[in-house]
């Protein structure tokens, strides 16, 4: 078994330089070592493979048409073998993804990693942040169900408001004066070609200039602690990062069997008892929504200034009140001054 | 000079290995969790409890040792032999049998008091000042849970420091003071719990992985539990009939053998007329 394993890495190696790939790889040394919390990301580019690789799956059986979409997504769950798991792991999938970008940059944002010279890191995670949430967004309306529907007609309403390119997005995405099978077809679009390809591009730059600038390390300890507990990324944050894909790959499998995906009543333009709302994660836009803090025509500068989207862009540069030093409010390369907004 | 054992608070000891022990055994039991799911049986309840409880109790005692060993060598610079794990387990399982069967009843005794120590105040003070709803359910809260949670904390410690107590003197009896520095303990130990054959390794994890999802798979209902009431399950009596093909081959030739003798018959008839001769019905 070993020489035949032995031919084949050598194999390998002869013609693309294995050896130097996998040091490359492997021995990206971490200073101050291994820790819990540097396995975000890894998690966060497993849970997009097995979106991936669960969405491709369901692609086989799925109509994007407004005719056939609810009865295809019907077939999956109560015909197709395993069609039901798959569908109700990609569903708990992307709330996963969701929670693991949070994740991801609160611990990137607590420990003032965003900080010189690791600005495009950040910046590039903001625009991955976006996809995510437009991920989540596109997708929820494909089954074509009541709460498909409905939650898309308010997520549309929502982004509606959104200023200077809110009316142009809404009426771009919607197709027509109602949701349609225009919106189907450009949901589905945006969903499985563009989104997959922007966050494909950028994921890629992400880790590039991440691996550029090297990770940030802790923020305690002083250089020299740092160094005398650096470690290689293999073996100890590997495996880090396997148990805690491990966790979240049984979590999402749990609460696909606890939870798994029932369909409502086929879409129509009558939400009947249907309370409609969006997924968990635009809540706090729908009830801004219902406070009524957009202002009803958008695109204006009042409206500009007073809109809470803007602080989804706002870079992390405000210093403590209590003037204490911190992870976050250290002084860094970013000086509290006023933004562009 | 003093055990390094017994320079450690008992209740930060437990705590530390208590809490790094829950998380190594936690994706373990969590897998056998799954697999409970995945064959339809609730892990948190009947059957399926027990036999995650039953399974958790080898995961437990692996996940301790391994803890203990690590905390032991890292922390404090000695090297426990012998089987660390069922020697602390034991001990933590009575320890915990006791302290939570006590907590169970000062717990709900202290709420139920303070309910209703509670409900005599604020009806004594209703009568002086009338207090609106939304304070009274507030202070209500309050005044019985605060003291519950504190009866709870206190409980929580006393355990803590009992199961303290017996690592320290579980550490002073077996463990030996090791001479070497930090990197090099951490090293050995390193080396003690990585095989010397990676490759055997790396196999064996593969075959457990691929039985685990294969048992996954095997386990998990083909079509969906949770049917849509548009979609009703097929009736039973569809089910196919099954295939016997040496019996159905049979009846073919048979029927094959009584459509030949027929069509044979048939042709012997009309040769028979044509046979007769022409213009005879003139």
């Amino acid at each position: 078994m070993m020489p035949l394993l032995q031919k084949v890495y050598d194999f390998v190696d002869e013609r693309i330089d294995l050896k130097t790939l996998e040091a490359k790889m492997m021995k990206e040394p971490i200073k101050g070592g291994s820790r819990w919390a540097y396995v975000f990301g890894s998690v966060l580019l497993f849970i997009f493979i097995m979106q991936a690789v669960t969405g491709v799956l369901l692609m086989f059986y799925y109509i994007p048409s407004a005719d056939h979409a609810y009865a295809s997504t019907q077939f999956i769950i109560h015909e197709v073998d395993y069609g039901w798991f798959i569908l109700s792991y990609h569903f708990w999938g992307s709330s996963a993804m969701v929670v693991m970008v949070f994740a991801h940059m609160s611990q990137v944002f607590l420990w003032g990693a965003y900080k010189s010279p690791r600005e495009m890191i950040w910046l590039v995670g903001l625009a991955l942040f976006g996809i995510v949430m437009a991920f989540g967004f596109t997708g929820y309306l494909l089954p074509w169900d009541q709460r498909a529907y409905w939650a898309t007609t308010v997520g549309v309403e929502i982004m509606d408001k959104t200023p200077v390119v809110g009316d142009f997005m809404a009426r771009f995405l919607k197709g027509g004066p109602t949701p349609g099978q225009m919106t189907l077809s450009r949901f589905f679009v945006i969903h499985v070609m563009v989104l997959p390809g922007a966050l494909m591009g950028l994921a890629g730059l992400h880790l590039f200039l991440f691996r550029s600038a090297g990770p940030a390390g802790p923020f305690r300890g002083t250089p020299e602690e740092l160094k005398a507990k650096t470690d290689f990324f293999f073996p100890r944050q590997v495996w880090k990062d396997i148990v805690a894909m491990a966790a979240v790959f049984l979590t999402i499998s749990s609460l696909a069997l606890i939870e798994p995906v029932v369909l409502l009543e086929e879409a129509k333009p009558d939400p009947g008892d249907y309370h409609p709302e969006p997924e968990w994660y635009f809540l706090f836009l729908f009830q801004l929504l219902r406070w009524k803090i957009f202002p009803a025509s958008s695109g204006s500068s009042s409206a500009r200034r007073r809109s809470p989207l803007r602080s989804c862009c706002c870079w992390p540069r405000c210093r403590s009140l209590t003037g204490a030093r911190s992870a976050i409010f250290s002084s860094g390369p970013s000086h509290c001054c006023p933004g562009p907004w | 000079m003093s055990h390094p054992a017994t320079t450690i608070s008992s209740v930060k000891l437990a705590w530390a290995l208590s809490w790094a022990a829950f998380w190594t055994g936690f994706p373990f039991k969590m897998i056998v969790a799954l697999l409970l799911l995945a064959a339809q049986i609730h892990p948190w309840e009947g059957a399926g409890l027990i036999a995650l409880l039953a399974l958790s109790v080898p995961i437990d005692i692996w996940a301790l040792g391994l803890t203990a060993r690590t905390f032991f060598l890292e922390r404090m610079g000695i090297e426990v032999r012998g089987p660390v794990g069922i020697g602390l387990w034991w001990q933590g399982a009575v320890l915990g049998v006791v302290t939570l069967g006590v907590a169970y009843y000062a717990v709900g005794a202290t709420a139920a008091v303070c309910q209703k120590a509670t409900a005599a105040t604020l009806e004594l003070v209703n009568k002086v000042i009338p207090i609106p709803v939304a304070e009274q359910i507030t202070i209500e809260l309050l005044m019985w849970a605060v003291p519950t949670t504190i009866v709870a904390i206190i409980f929580l410690l006393i355990g803590l420091k009992l199961f303290g107590w017996r690592i320290k003197r579980f550490a002073v009896a077996s463990g030996q003071t090791s001479p070497a520095g930090l990197q090099e303990r951490v090293r050995e130990w390193d080396d003690w719990r990585v095989p010397a054959d990676s490759i055997l390794m790396l196999v064996s994890f593969t075959a457990v992985a691929v039985l685990l999802t294969v048992a996954f798979w095997v386990l998990l209902p083909v079509t969906t539990t949770h049917r849509h009431p548009d979609y009703p399950p097929p009736p039973t009596d569809a089910v196919k009939k099954k295939v016997k093909p040496e019996e159905l081959l049979k009846k073919t030739d048979a029927s094959l053998a009584k459509a030949e003798a027929v069509l044979e018959l048939l042709e012997k008839e009309k040769a028979k007329e044509k046979k007769k001769p022409a213009g005879t019905g003139k």
